[in-house]
């Protein structure tokens, strides 16, 4: 066990943590943080998708020690404060982006990063973006849809 | 306030709002007080008898609990697996052969991945270091995991009884008609197909938690299941307990498409720990173990010949399948490739004689079960193929050829030439508004342009059909709380189709009432008496109409509530738009007014007490519903290097009504990617010499991405709705797999014409398209 100091949705972390445990678990097990999902176990479906200091990272190719010191925003620290979705989360669910769901947490959050990135992206770059994301049940074009929608939405805000 | 009619309209998802939270609850989400956590020793080999089994060093091991082997589970004698086929008599009257598969295996594994004993431990670790030093001895055997070498001399032997890898030996049809029709027709086109062998991936692995109250011997069994009724009912006869002393319940699933239907081994064994631990036993697939233990679907192989007279009108149609059905009879056994694949054949075509015939075999491999689709994707596959390739033959525009076929809508209801009673439906029109989305007019153009980047261009179209399925019977509950709450509870399960909103629209609608009151409960033994799960796309179809006969249960004893306050007859008062008005004095009266007299004994006529509009309604079907339609694409095909990109796609669906057309669409989408992946990517490989499972992970099996998959264009066809319930709708979960992947081959077929490629199996990967585009000899 090591001590790990790191901030998470915004909240200062400290805990003690096994050396060889990834951030998908630490997630999960220590902090109850299971809207992180883990569907694979090489790293491809993007299910366990988080940010980390700005970047989307698979959080079961990163240990948790690795974001000692980091911060971490995960799917459950997107949303308003008031409890409102965050307009990419508002665009999955108006375009009908989800069916099971479990995709979904790492959708938002790659896309989340993907437009941070990329504020005006074309349908191409959101398909590119989203190559490390898989889903089985939606068929994808909605969630294009949502994050070529919440670029929309997010522009209007910002400007 | 009434609330506004939403039946038919997009309306968003209620249950979206805590998935997109992370607050969704899924099997690892799932954790109980005290849990242990299982792990399980899997055979290496594909065919190995096991000769023994040391467990004593890993039940030294730190935080071991418990270790159940194979040689255990013998002595326990519980029943095997179960084998729920329809499918089970030979074509010689004969009896199917279902050998016993037990949980455990104790004399003989029969693919790699078969489960031989379980570990229990304190954390996940402890349990996966213990089960990897679990020592078993086995005596590798010969194995056979192609299902065309099963039933060759030689070829090793499953199951002592069932000579030559036999499962079933099936038939339906006209045989004498087919074989005479044959005989005289000016054209019999020929053509042999594979259908590639495929698991359906849910994002989530399926996982469980049991647990057992030694105080009142009640076992709980968190699983993730499509099927919690109809597999507790089997798992406790095999267990030998009540099937009241087993509560199954599923969570929130992260997909299913069939891979969560059958009764799984793992989750049995896990009861039996938990029943001998007294705490709780959790257990989550990897991915590794879901692509080696998930049940497979579709690997068929099929001789497909098609009967034209000289004026192309098609005369008669024989299938011949070979059928994989895996090691042994999974919880549908040899159905999918029998009786699954027979019930379409010949689609929405003209056929006076169809027959289908098929093997089911065993092989060395895990079970196959139903995939989305079950039979219904392999039947339009072969009709499409068949007509596309003799369309090419016999110098036909296939899209003639297929409207000289196609069943008229003056001729229905019809019923086709495998026996199909098709109620309702206008293929001509569907397919006529698929050709005219698709922009004819624009195509020289783009072939054009598309010669000018060097790549060759292709279209076709395809008309489908298929019948939905599944359990006959569904249940739904409504129950009002005094807090204005409706709680509705229903058998069927969806594992991400929306029904938590598309049923509460289809109460909420009947009785005026906002849907956001509607709380909706599946999935769990406590909650109704009958369930019927998922699959079949049953889910609107038969939990929707028994949603519906709940609610107008309702209504009945509202009128009689509402007459009693009103001082007037039950027979006098009408419903509508929430509200109860006596005809004749005009005076009504809101549900939501007869829903609070239901609470209270003083505003109750007699005969009534309190809760007296709670209401159990069970739906029964009578018919399966035809859903049908027409997909076609566009693709580019690079000559050079065999890359396909599906470039437009288009579909029509008929589902009779839509309650929810986004819902729908999504459905749609959905299947139409699944049957992307089957036609360009996806293919399950054993090694065909040591029978080794090569597909194990994401990185090796290759599922659709983003990239992948065409912006698809989406219309329904309203004008057909069924009569076969009092929804009007027919089921729509699996169209889309059944479009997708024979127009997609057709369209590339279309794009290497002029290479003289004329067929090409499943998966068309570049390499394979490379290679026919140079056997093919002209470029
Ligand atoms: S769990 Fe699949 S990429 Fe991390
Ligand atoms: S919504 Fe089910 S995997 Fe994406």
């Amino acid at each position: 066990m090591a001590e790990l100091t790191l901030t998470v949705n915004g909240n200062p972390v400290r805990s003690d943590c096994a050396p060889g445990t990834l951030l998908s678990g630490f997630l999960r097990e220590t902090l109850h943080l299971t809207g992180t999902h883990v569907g694979c176990d090489t790293s491809q479906c993007g299910a366990c998708t988080v940010i980390v200091d700005g970047r989307s990272i698979k959080s079961c190719t990163m240990l948790a020690h690795e974001a000692d010191g980091a911060s971490v925003t995960t799917i459950e620290g997107i949303a308003n404060a008031d409890g409102t979705l965050h307009p990419v989360q508002q665009a999955f669910r108006t375009h009908h982006a989800l069916q099971c769901g479990f995709c979904t947490p790492g959708m938002v959050m790659a896309s989340v990063a993907l437009l941070a990135r990329q504020p005006e992206p074309t349908d191409a770059d959101v398909r590119h973006g989203l190559e490390g994301n898989m889903c089985r049940c939606t068929g994808y074009q909605n969630i294009v849809d949502a994050v070529l929608a919440s670029a929309k939405s997010m522009k209007g805000v910002q400007a | 306030m009434n609330a506004p009619a939403s039946f038919g309209k997009s309306q968003v998802r209620v249950e979206d709002q805590r998935f997109l939270k992370g607050q969704g609850r899924y099997i690892d989400d799932v954790n109980l007080p005290g849990q242990g956590y299982g792990a399980f020793v899997r055979s290496p080999h594909a065919h190995a008898r096991v000769l023994s089994i040391d467990t004593s060093a890993a039940a030294t091991m730190p935080g071991v609990l418990l270790i159940v082997t194979g040689a255990e589970w013998a002595t326990q004698k519980f029943g095997p697996l179960p084998c729920r086929s329809p499918s089970k008599v030979n074509r010689d009257g004969t009896p199917f052969k279902d050998p016993a598969r037990q949980c455990l295996v104790h004399d003989v594994a029969r693919y790699v991945g078969e489960p031989v004993a379980l570990v229990v431990a304190a954390t996940a670790a402890a349990a996966r270091s213990a089960a990897d030093a679990v020592l078993v001895d086995y005596e590798t055997l010969a194995s056979v995991t192609d299902r065309g070498r099963a039933m060759a001399a030689g070829s090793a032997q499953l199951w002592p009884e069932a000579p030559q890898n036999l499962c079933l030996d099936f038939e339906q049809g006209k045989r004498a008609d087919v074989e005479s029709a044959m005989a005289s027709a000016k054209h019999v086109i020929r053509l042999d197909l594979e259908n590639n062998r495929l698991t359906a991936v849910p994002m989530e692995p399926r996982g469980a938690i049991a647990d057992f109250d030694r105080a009142t011997g009640q076992y709980t069994l968190w699983n993730s299941s499509q099927n919690i009724h109809a597999n507790r009912d089997l798992m406790a006869a095999m267990l030998r307990i009540p099937k009241d002393k087993l509560h199954h319940l599923a969570p929130d699933i992260g997909g299913g498409f069939g891979g969560k239907n059958s009764v799984y081994a793992e989750p049995i064994v896990l009861l039996y720990a938990a029943g001998k631990l007294a705490h709780p036993v959790k257990w989550v697939a990897d991915r590794t173990e879901a692509f080696l233990t998930d049940t497979h679907g579709r690997d068929q192989h099929s001789n497909v010949a098609l009967a034209l007279d000289d004026t192309g009108k098609f005369l008669a149609l024989h299938v011949h399948s070979i059928g994989n059905v895996g090691a042994a009879c999974g919880t549908m056994g040899p159905f999918t490739p029998t009786g699954g694949s027979a019930r379409t054949q010949g689609g929405p075509y003209a056929i006076p004689a169809i027959l289908y015939s098929a093997q089911a075999v065993f092989t060395n491999t895990v079970q196959t079960d139903p995939y989305r689709g079950a039979g219904r994707p392999e039947a339009v596959f072969h009709i499409e193929r068949v007509i596309e390739f003799a369309a090419r033959k016999l110098g036909i525009d296939p899209v003639e050829l297929r409207r000289r076929n196609l069943i008229q809508p003056e001729q229905m209801p019809y019923t086709s030439g495998i026996g199909l009673a098709i109620d309702c439906g206008n293929f001509p029109a569907v397919m006529d508004r698929v050709i005219a989305m698709s922009d004819r007019p624009g195509y020289a153009a783009r072939v054009t342009a598309s010669a000018a980047k060097g790549l060759r261009r292709g279209f076709a179209v395809t008309p489908y059909l298929e019948c939905s399925g599944g359990a006959p019977q569904e249940e739904a509950q409504l129950k009002f709380t005094s807090d204005g709450i409706v709680l509705l509870a229903v058998g069927t399960h969806s594992t991400g189709m929306g029904h938590e909103t598309a049923l509460a629209q289809i109460v909420g609608d009947r009785l005026g009432i906002d849907l956001h009151r509607i709380h909706f409960r599946q999935g769990d033994t406590a909650a109704t008496k009958i369930g019927g799960g998922h699959g079949g796309s049953r889910g609107i179809e038969l939990g929707g109409c028994a949603a519906l006969k709940a609610a107008d249960m309702v209504i009945d004893k509202a009128r009689t509530i509402a007459a009693h306050a009103l001082n007037s007859r039950a027979d006098d008062i009408a419903f509508g738009k929430g509200k109860l008005t006596d005809s004749k004095t005009g005076q009504s009266m809101t549900i939501d007014g007869v829903i609070a007299a239901a609470g209270d004994q003083s505003r109750l006529p007699a005969g009534m007490s309190v809760g007296a509009l709670d209401s159990t309604a069970v739906f029964d079907r009578e018919m399966f519903t035809v859903p049908n339609g027409a997909h076609a694409c566009e693709v580019e095909v690079d000559p050079e290097t065999g890359v396909i990109r599906v470039v437009d796609f288009w579909a029509v669906d008929d589902f009779g009504s839509v309650i929810n057309p986004m819902l729908a669409d999504g459905q749609v989408m959905g299947g139409i990617v699944q049957g992307l992946g089957q036609a360009l990517l996806e293919e399950v490989v054993y090694d065909s010499d040591s029978g080794q499972a090569l597909t194990t992970s994401l990185l090796e099996y290759a599922l659709p991405r983003a990239d992948h998959v065409p912006r698809m264009k989406i219309e329904f066809y309203e004008g057909a709705p069924t009569k076969r319930n009092p929804l009007g709708a027919k089921g729509a979960g699996e169209a889309g797999c059944c479009g997708a992947s024979p127009v997609i081959v057709n369209a590339v077929l279309d794009a290497l014409n002029d290479y003289g490629v004329t067929h090409i199996d499943m998966p068309l990967t570049s390499e394979k398209v490379w290679r026919a585009i140079s056997a093919g000899g002209k470029a």
